[in-house]
């Protein structure tokens, strides 16, 4: 994405530039290419500002759409990844989110079972400290909440895991996902869903309640 | 105003409105540190605990939901209340929630609050407690609330140590007058258990048993157990007393007294019952005796002196010669002195007369409060204190300083410098704020503890979650004092109790002790002593005599105060429960204040009106408060509700209504030892002036709409034509297909597809208790208003009781559970502009509340005055917040809400079914109101099931929809109350 904005902005420059030095016609680059450099020299100033009007725009949309953090979540209190527990380790869902199949919450780890097998792998890298940390001290983690449901809704997990509705249905690609990039879901997202699948369409009996 | 102003308040208001528009949604999830092997998130786990907010101590199960108690049931398993739990046990939450508990031990010095720790507290105590045991004997005195054995073994032994005095137990509602019969009747002062469903005929002198005479709940049970319709016939109760009270207002038959004249009455009774009837198997000295003090009780003499009419008289005696097991009941819980003693004593008398082997007694299960002290060694013990060479206090959760504000001695023991008083208290109340040192101690639902609630029936107490502060359980810190014997190698309470529990019942293994908490207690807990022999000889006699004779010199007494005990607020214990307070009273109707009830009569001749300020006052004291006309009582009566006018207790107490205790002469009367909640008036008048009632009622009068009906007992019901739709003759429509007939109906029935969810409320078993609404409060995180916003009409409760007179017969109140008629028809759905009034495919009518914009349309439309506007964000200071339901969402400001039948516990129920792979069984879905009712007034189910029991129940002539004639099909189906007359 970066590559493509990237690309077609100095080429959209370098088209301006030479538009501006050969009068709107490109083959006298060819045939007064002298001529045509002087006249884009000439025009050097207002060039400036087009280039830096076309840089900054370049910059927000970067920022918006391409920059990395645009595609990972929220900074987490330990920086939990996971790609590596779910994708590379392949560990299952359920063992952390335990409760997701007999209950409206699935459950998150507590940090005891965090360290079942931390205690043993990396037990000291500084990120594991922490954690070593929070337990020894009593403090539950503050991890930041990235997927929201819009108020007055009461989601249930427990009905759509026994549904067979894959996890990343909703979540999208956690296995691949380094921070999760959390997400609002609207309600028209839910609709259609519940559409496709002839589910409850009801509206307190489904959702709101 | 120009283009530029425009610009900048329209820029503003948008920025403002979008600003305020935002919920503030919690960003973080938190996750345990360990894991409890009972807590799974999302699910409610339950634990069996015992109710301490009354002495009758009901089982109760605590629902907690990651980690935090959010709603109160009863114990179906509990003999004493079945499952079922009243106003007052249901906001037992906001005294555990409440934000002004204490939180550190606080010690007075120079008059200042300074706080210090437990440890400091303890050691202090302990110092103090050296000290006076160095002196001498009995300089530590300990006054506690009705506790269980256990803990009164550990006060004991701790004071004891100390060289203390025994522990006395104080109960302002204590029934010495009852007590004082039992003890001359049978040798014993104590508190027999009566059995209500076992009668057909009930007799009562004023006991408010549905209110808060002894165990109201279990005794709401079996009222309605003899009372309610069954097979065309129900049991007979008649209540005699000076005024209508919520129990009276439930009689079949009100017979109004004259203040005092009970004791008249029940003699009358005797006298013509005395040889007569089973009661001639009595001994012939007690026969004898009572023949000669009965004799001048000719019936013209009983109605001069009881202000009954003869003609009510005789036919009372018809009735009670015909019925085969009659029960007579004493009198209310907060009595007027001799005369109060007087009927009690009569009433034993005349149970013995009706039936000498005393079936309907029961003397096993007696009640705990008769552990409580009497008035009068109540007062000797202040008045010793006040003297004598006492220098440690111990004050156990009472208030005596709120309770007996007239007894002098309570006064000048608590102001005695040398004295050094210590409350346990969770709250500042009137009596901690008086003290030298508070320990803020546990709530009873923090706590491990077990309560005696019967002779033979003990009731277990638990954590049901972890400690909201530091305080310690009181049991915990009489431990850390370390004077008990038993107490001294043990670490905790709990160990203390479960070795004594684990003697006592013998429990061998540690899954006997489980078990037995589990379950909240042992109910079958052997050891029933036998009723001691009876004495009935002339003792009793000429004690009753002597009663009449001292309660005559009170007759003179013109314009009488009378203070009633409190349906919502108890004694005053319960008054910082900000739910209790929001509860309208069931016969006023006024929530928050404090009213004097006046007899209507009155109120015209002086040209009041409802809400006129006036001053009361007594020769002992003078109060300011709003007047309300009622016609249902002696027109010499005041009345006013004890409970409120605290000047402390947190901000849902203080200064709110007024404290008519104040009002009350000295602790006991000229004869001795009892309590007289009554006294005359010296003073009663108005300045002219008005106070905005906090009234959530429009009226009595139903104004000809059929709203609250009755049928007559053995007459058969009218049946509506089922022709057309008017004022008088409108058939039930049902909210099915079956409901809608081409002429009645433009619109075709709407489809349900397996459940029609809909309630049947039987107005003939409703008594207007209010636990349905305080329960529908804790399940559906209902705003509290305050008494501003009820004022300004704008209360939010889902369910409410109306009390209406029956238009045949106007002294007789109908109470009806109003809420959400979940109409098929339902005039809300068609009129909002954004469709957020939606009809549910199982029949609910569903408020969307994230659609709703406010418009207020839907209530304007709504026959039925239930749906509620969120005019304000209502709050929940912390840590009240924590009781707050997660499987209900809170409501913002600005959107409408509703009764929604419990839709979290329908959907738990569809959720449960769908995981079995089977239709939601009937009565798997109980919405909250249901749940709590004593009296099981309403049931709900689904009308789509023939079988269900919901459609059995309706399937009856006496079955109605309110307003039916506006062809709303209301999905609520009213049962007739059937009456009948003495």
């Amino acid at each position: 994405m970066e590559i493509l904005i990237t690309t077609l902005s100095v080429l959209g420059l370098l088209a301006t530039a030479i538009l501006i030095g050969t009068r709107g016609r490109p083959q006298r680059l060819f045939s007064q290419g002298a001529e045509s450099l002087g006249r884009i020299w000439d025009n050097r100033g207002p060039l400036f500002w087009v280039m830096a009007c076309v840089l900054l725009a370049l910059g927000f949309l970067f920022y918006f759409y391409a920059s990395p953090a645009t595609r990972i979540g929220a900074a987490q209190p330990i920086p939990f990844s996971h790609q590596l527990h779910a994708g590379v380790k392949a560990i299952d869902c359920r063992f952390c989110h335990s409760y997701v199949a007999r209950s409206i919450h699935p459950g998150l780890p507590p940090v005891e079972k965090c360290l079942y097998c931390h205690k043993y792998i990396i037990a000291n890298h500084p990120e594991i400290l922490k954690e070593h940390n929070y337990f020894n001290t009593d403090t539950p983690t503050p991890w930041v909440k990235v997927f929201y449901v819009p108020e007055h809704v009461m989601f249930n997990h427990q009905r759509h895991i026994r549904k067979e509705i894959a996890c990343e249905s909703c979540h999208g690609e956690v296995k691949q996902t380094e921070r999760l990039k959390g997400k609002r879901f609207k309600m028209g997202f839910c609709i259609q869903c519940h559409r496709e699948k002839k589910a409850n369409l009801d509206c307190w009996l489904a959702c709101h309640n | 105003m120009d283009r530029r102003t425009f610009l900048k308040t329209t820029g503003i208001g948008s920025v403002a409105f979008a600003a305020g528009c935002n919920a503030h949604p919690e960003k973080h999830l938190y996750t345990l540190v360990r894991a409890p092997e009972d807590m799974v998130t999302g699910e409610a786990t339950w634990y069996a605990t015992t109710c301490r907010e009354c002495p009758a101590g009901c089982g109760v199960l605590a629902k907690n939901r990651e980690g935090r108690v959010v709603k109160l049931e009863g114990n179906p398993l509990h003999p004493v209340n079945q499952g079922k739990l009243c106003a007052r046990g249901q906001a037992a939450l906001q005294g555990l929630y409440h934000p002004d508990r204490l939180t550190q031990p606080r010690l007075k010095v120079d008059g200042r609050w300074e706080e210090i720790s437990f440890n400091q507290a303890a050691d202090l105590i302990r110092g103090r407690a050296a000290q006076a045991a160095a002196k001498g004997d009995g300089r530590v005195a300990l006054l506690s609330e009705v506790v269980g054995d256990n803990l009164l073994a550990l006060f004991g032994e701790t004071l004891s140590a100390w060289r203390g005095q025994v522990p006395v137990i104080f109960e302002p509602l204590a029934y010495e007058g009852l007590k004082a019969a039992y003890a001359q009747a049978f040798g014993q002062a104590m508190l027999p258990g009566h059995r209500l469903e076992q009668a057909d005929f009930i007799l009562s002198f004023g006991a408010d048993f549905l209110e808060t005479w002894l165990s109201p709940v279990e005794y709401s049970r079996k009222f309605k157990a003899m009372h309610a319709l069954a097979d065309g016939r129900k049991g007979f109760f008649a209540h005699v007393g000076p005024y209508q009270s919520l129990t009276a207002a439930n009689a079949d038959q009100w017979l109004m007294c004259r203040p005092g004249g009970e004791a008249a009455l029940a003699l009358g009774l005797m006298q013509v019952l005395l040889g007569k009837g089973p009661g001639k198997e009595l001994p012939v000295p007690f026969r004898a005796a009572l023949n000669e003090l009965t004799d001048s009780y000719r019936p013209a003499e009983v109605a001069r002196r009881s202000g009954v009419a003869e003609a009510d008289f005789q036919k009372l005696l018809h009735r009670l010669r015909a019925s085969k097991r009659p029960l007579v009941l004493p009198t209310a819980a907060a009595g007027q002195g001799a005369a109060s003693a007087a009927a009690d004593l009569a009433s034993v008398l005349l149970n013995a007369l009706l039936d000498p082997t005393l079936a309907r007694l029961d003397f096993d299960q007696r009640h705990r409060v008769e552990t409580a002290g009497s008035r009068s060694e109540i007062h000797a013990f202040w008045q010793a204190l006040a003297q004598g060479p006492a220098e440690l206090l111990l004050l156990n959760q009472v208030n005596p300083l709120y309770s007996l504000p007239a007894d002098d001695a309570v006064a000048t023991a608590m102001a005695r410098k040398e004295l050094f008083k210590v409350v346990f208290a969770r709250s500042l109340d009137e009596t901690a704020a008086a003290a030298d040192l508070i320990v803020p101690v546990g709530h009873s639902l923090e706590t491990w503890d077990a309560y005696e609630s019967k002779r033979n029936l003990v009731s277990t107490l638990q954590p049901v979650l972890g400690k909201i502060n530091a305080a310690p359980g009181i049991g915990d810190f009489f431990l850390s004092l370390g004077g008990a014997r038993e107490g001294r190698t043990l670490a905790d309470y709990r160990a203390y109790l479960s070795r004594r529990l684990a003697d006592q019942y013998d429990l061998r293994t540690e899954s006997d002790w489980l078990r037995m908490i589990q379950n909240g207690g042992r109910f079958s807990a052997g050891q029933a002593d036998r009723m001691t022999a009876s004495r009935f000889d002339h003792a009793p006699v000429k004690a009753l005599a002597d009663l009449v004779e001292r309660a005559q010199s009170a007759d003179a007494r013109k314009n009488l105060l009378q203070v009633n005990s409190s349906l919502r607020f108890y004694d005053g214990r319960n008054a910082d429960h900000p739910w209790l307070a929001e509860l309208p009273d069931s016969i006023t109707q006024v929530a928050w204040q404090t009213v004097a009830m006046v007899h209507s009569a009155t109120m015209t001749a002086n040209g009041w009106s409802d809400g006129q300020r006036l001053q009361v006052a007594t020769a002992h004291g003078q109060v300011e408060l709003p007047a309300y006309g009622y016609a249902g009582m002696h027109p010499s009566l005041v009345m006013i509700a004890m409970g409120q006018g605290h000047t402390h207790m947190g901000r849902y107490a203080q200064n709110l209504g007024i404290n008519p205790l104040i009002l009350l002469g000295a602790a006991t009367d000229a004869g001795g030892a009892l309590p007289d909640y009554s006294a005359e008036i010296t003073r009663l008048a108005s300045d002219g002036g008005r106070m905005a009632l906090a009234s959530v009622s429009g009226s009595r009068d139903q104004y000809k709409r059929r709203i609250a009906l009755a049928a007559r007992l053995g007459e058969p019901v009218a049946v509506a034509s089922g022709e057309g739709l008017t004022l008088n003759d409108f058939p039930l429509t049902l909210p099915l297909p079956e409901g809608y007939a081409p002429h009645r109906d433009i619109y075709p029935a709407h489809e349900h597809e397996q459940y029609r969810w809909g309630m049947a409320v039987d107005l003939d078993r409703c008594i207007g208790c209010e636990a349905c609404v305080a329960g529908c409060y804790a399940e559906n995180n209902v705003g509290v208003v305050g008494q501003t916003q009820i004022v300004k009409g704008r209360e939010m409760a889902w369910i409410r009781i109306e009390r209406y007179e029956d238009p045949e017969n106007p002294s007789r109140l109908i109470f009806l559970p109003m809420l959400c008629q979940h109409c098929d028809n339902a005039p809300c759905e068609s009129v909002c502009p954004v469709y957020a009034p939606h009809h549910s495919k199982e029949g609910l009518n569903n408020q969307v509340y994230n659609r709703c914009i406010g418009t207020r349309f839907c209530a304007q439309n709504c026959p039925y005055k239930v749906r509620r506007f969120n005019w304000f964000e209502w709050q929940w200071p912390a840590p009240l917040n924590q009781q707050l339901n997660p499987d209900v969402t809170v409501r913002t400001k600005g959107v409408m809400e509703k009764c929604s039948f419990c839709i979290q516990r329908i959907k738990a129920a569809h959720n449960q079914a769908k995981n079995e792979q089977r239709a939601i069984r009937d009565g798997e879905v109980t919405p909250a109101c249901a749940q709590t009712c004593p009296t099981d007034a309403l049931l709900f189910g689904n009308l789509m099931d023939p079988n269900s029991a919901l459609r059995k129940k309706i399937d009856d002539p006496r079955a109605y929809q309110i307003l039916g004639y506006l062809n709303t099909k209301p999905a609520v189906i009213y049962l007739k109350k059937v009456v009948q007359s003495i």
